[in-house]
């Protein structure tokens, strides 16, 4: 009987770290799931948000506020004492891929209890006899 | 006395209480495996056993020379059903719903719905609809319309849509729309770059498919990795002036009734294209009507090699007298005139068996070579070719100017252009009388532009290109300007400029900009036909340069077939100095008299506008 009720006690362990695992899990896809949402969302803000500069619009809005574009007459060239024309446009970088880095979580949240079995039987690499 | 059998009762409860777990797991284990959702389970196992999925990385973004978006990622959702899902409200709801937001026929979503798919061994169905001839595409919705339909989904008060799945997948969008459409080229729904740039650097923008390892399971859930992204570009385009060149063109085709045109800026220094502005306009967010048009098909345009769709880098053309510039460069550089050599117009020439005449079938007696230009006197350039150059030093140079070559421009479809040379077994000399003034050889408009630039250029012809930078996860490329070779010694390059700059003040006075001393050169040429030239149509263009002290900018126009003048310089001239007057403006080029006065103050160019 007790044996019975030690192996149910197991079992029960075993099926709630389990649980906890899976919890994770799950909570890890959804996670990633939220992420590429987001990322979905950032894309498409960056596109509303190209759209709604775009020089056709620029123009029309400035031409809303009273503004004409300026002429050659309009023009009056001075000169600035220490200008400097603005630095040239540099795109952000493009993500770079996560699989060497973060490919993978650390074993302390994947080991399974036969991968910690089998990680005590084996010799420690580079031991010595 | 405690009761002996207490805590015997105990266990055996907890042990109930244990076993009526492991039953209850059972059963439902019993009823995944054999129940009415059986199926569905078995899909989704089968789903996670192919764990190895190939992942398609975001493509790179396209940016102006001054960080505007001009091609970008959007998300568009198909529309899924998970069959078991469905109930017989949900049917009807989805229906009438989608029918509503999406103009789609009811009838044909609930038949989609209502099928028994499950007999077909299919438990989730992307839905589709109909196109012409009976085709079925599937059903993609915008961000604005999957916001509205997961907000049903999540409200127990809307419409009952269980089952209904929204499914991302990736699209492009341009949101400048036909805005450079040419120079930017399309992508199609399985994400292969066609013309332009999307087409050129396709690989790099696309970036690299990776093959990972995905887990649908909650237990074997890991990080998953993100494929390498594709390369940003940033163009040399300025957007603001290709808006101004392509209202410009679009103001001029309606004013002169000409069927189509370009106009294509570039600094000479570098070869940079500041704009590329091609009528009719391409929309890559549509493209299918301009495939329409042209008479394309897509399937097609996979396998063709070298598509023409660009007319800026695909359409070949005469160009008439705008390649007089190249016929006197050869000549001055080859030492044979000065611009005052004296020439006798006596109204025609005959080279080769052919009698060549000037463009109004007059003769203009004694001419300077800057008369010669000023006029644009065929029979004058007819003899430099025949009677001083010769062929051998003729082809050489326009061998040099990159004529019958393609210039390797960045954009996809270009083509080289035409030029038979004494070598070619159909050369005829009479091909050397009127090559001089630009007839029987086909250039596109940037090869022209390019060639021309070198004379702009102190003499150094330069490959037009559209990618300024190119920047990728490492950081940023910046390419150096290629040098596509030096036809003409500096010395030449200015004494013709100055002599078209003073033949622009005499004769072309419509492409006279105020305040700017401009070279440039007009250009009215026939259009061949399979039965010799067109009699009523011809190509009107101009190409001109400025300010001639130092270059900034070299603008090439081109108008098909105008109809309220063939002349280029009625109808094209008048355009260039539309563009320059604003070009000047938006690149703050101050006025030649302002830049004299700033120069003798020891100024360098750092003036700002007020």
């Amino acid at each position: 009987m007790l044996i019975a009720l030690a192996l149910l006690l197991t079992g029960g362990l075993y099926l709630g770290v389990n649980a906890r695992l899976a919890r994770a899990g799950r909570a890890l896809l959804d996670l990633q799931s939220e992420r590429a949402e987001l990322q979905r969302q950032i894309e498409d803000l960056k596109s509303t948000w190209a759209e709604l500069t775009m020089p056709h619009k620029m123009l029309a809005r400035a031409r809303e506020l009273g503004f004409e574009p300026a002429r050659m007459q309009d023009i009056e060239y001075v000169v600035v004492e220490g200008y400097q024309p603005p630095a040239p446009f540099i795109a952000p970088r493009p993500p770079s891929s996560n699989s060497l880095r973060e490919g993978s979580l650390s074993p302390a949240y994947t080991e399974t209890l036969g991968d910690w079995l089998a990680r005590l039987i084996r010799p420690r690499e580079g031991a010595r006899p | 006395m405690m009761n002996p059998s207490l805590p015997y009762r105990r266990v055996y409860m907890l042990l109930m209480v244990m076993i009526a777990a492991v039953v209850a797991m059972i059963v439902q284990l019993i009823r995944v495996q054999f129940g009415p959702y059986a199926p569905v389970f078995a899909t989704w196992v089968e789903a996670a056993e192919e764990t190895r999925d190939e992942v398609e990385p975001a493509r790179g973004l396209i940016y102006d020379r001054d960080g505007d978006l001009m091609a970008t990622n959007v998300s568009m959702y198909y529309l899924e059903v998970e069959v078991f899902q469905l109930t017989e409200v949900s049917r009807k709801q989805i229906a009438a719903v989608l029918s509503r937001a999406l103009v789609l026929p009811y009838e044909d979503l609930y038949a989609q719905l209502n099928r028994d798919w499950g007999s077909l061994g299919q438990y989730r169905i992307r839905l589709t609809r109909m196109v012409g001839d009976g085709e079925r595409w599937p059903i993609t919705v915008d961000q604005v319309a999957a916001e509205m339909l997961k907000g049903f989904l999540l409200d127990p008060e809307a419409p009952d849509l269980s089952g209904l799945k929204l499914v991302p997948a990736p699209s492009r969008e341009y949101p400048a729309g036909s805005l450079a459409g040419h120079v930017l080229g399309f992508v199609n729904q399985e994400g292969k770059g066609f013309f332009g740039v999307e087409g050129f650097y396709d690989g790099w923008l696309a970036g690299k498919p990776m093959t990972i390892e995905r887990g649908y399971i909650p237990l074997q859930a890991r990080l998953e990795p993100d494929p390498p992204a594709g390369v940003n570009l940033i163009l040399t385009l300025d957007m603001d002036i290709q808006q101004m060149a392509e209202q410009a063109l679009a103001e001029a085709l309606e004013s002169t009734g000409a069927e189509a045109g370009q106009i294509l800026i570039m600094d000479p220094r570098n070869g940079e294209m500041l704009a590329m502005a091609i009528a009719p306009p391409l929309d890559p967010n549509n493209y299918e009507p301009w495939l329409d048009e042209q008479g394309l098909e897509l399937e097609e345009l996979e396998e063709a090699e070298e598509p023409v769709i660009n007319p800026a880098v695909g359409g070949q053309f005469e160009p008439g007298s705008t390649f007089k510039v190249l016929t006197m460069a050869a000549a001055l550089d080859a030492d044979l005139v000065e611009p005052g050599t004296e020439f006798i117009d006596t109204g025609v020439i005959e080279v080769g068996g052919v009698r060549i005449r000037n463009w109004n079938g007059g003769a203009w007696g004694p001419q300077t070579m800057v008369g010669c230009m000023k006029h644009s006197l065929n029979v004058c350039l007819a003899w430099l070719a025949s009677e001083k150059l010769g062929p051998s030093t003729f082809y050489d140079y326009l061998t040099a100017f990159g004529i019958g070559r393609a210039t390797g421009i960045d954009l996809a479809g270009e083509v080289g252009g035409q030029l038979r040379t004494p070598r070619h077994p159909e050369w005829t000399e009479a091909d050397l009388g009127t090559n001089a003034f630009g007839q029987g050889v086909s250039v596109t408009p940037v090869q022209l532009l390019a060639a021309v630039g070198a004379v702009a250029n102190e003499g150094v012809m330069l490959q037009p290109h559209v990618v300024r930078a190119v920047v990728g996860p490492e950081g940023a490329y910046w390419p150096n300007p290629t040098v596509l070779g030096r036809p003409i010694s500096a010395e030449t390059a200015r004494t013709l400029t100055g002599m078209l700059a003073e033949s622009l003040e005499g004769e072309t006075h419509f492409a006279h900009v105020n305040g700017y001393r401009l070279a440039g050169k007009t250009g009215t040429a026939q259009i061949p036909t399979e039965k010799g030239y067109d009699e009523r149509w011809t190509i009107a263009s101009f190409v001109g340069w400025g300010p001639v002290d130092d270059p900034r900018f070299i603008v090439l126009v081109r108008l098909d077939k105008p109809e309220t003048s063939p002349w280029g310089s009625v109808v094209a001239a008048p355009v260039f100095q539309e563009v320059v007057e604003r070009l000047v403006t938006m690149l703050e080029i101050p006025p030649d008299a302002v830049r004299a006065q700033l120069a003798a103050q020891g100024v360098q160019a750092q003036v700002e506008q007020q």
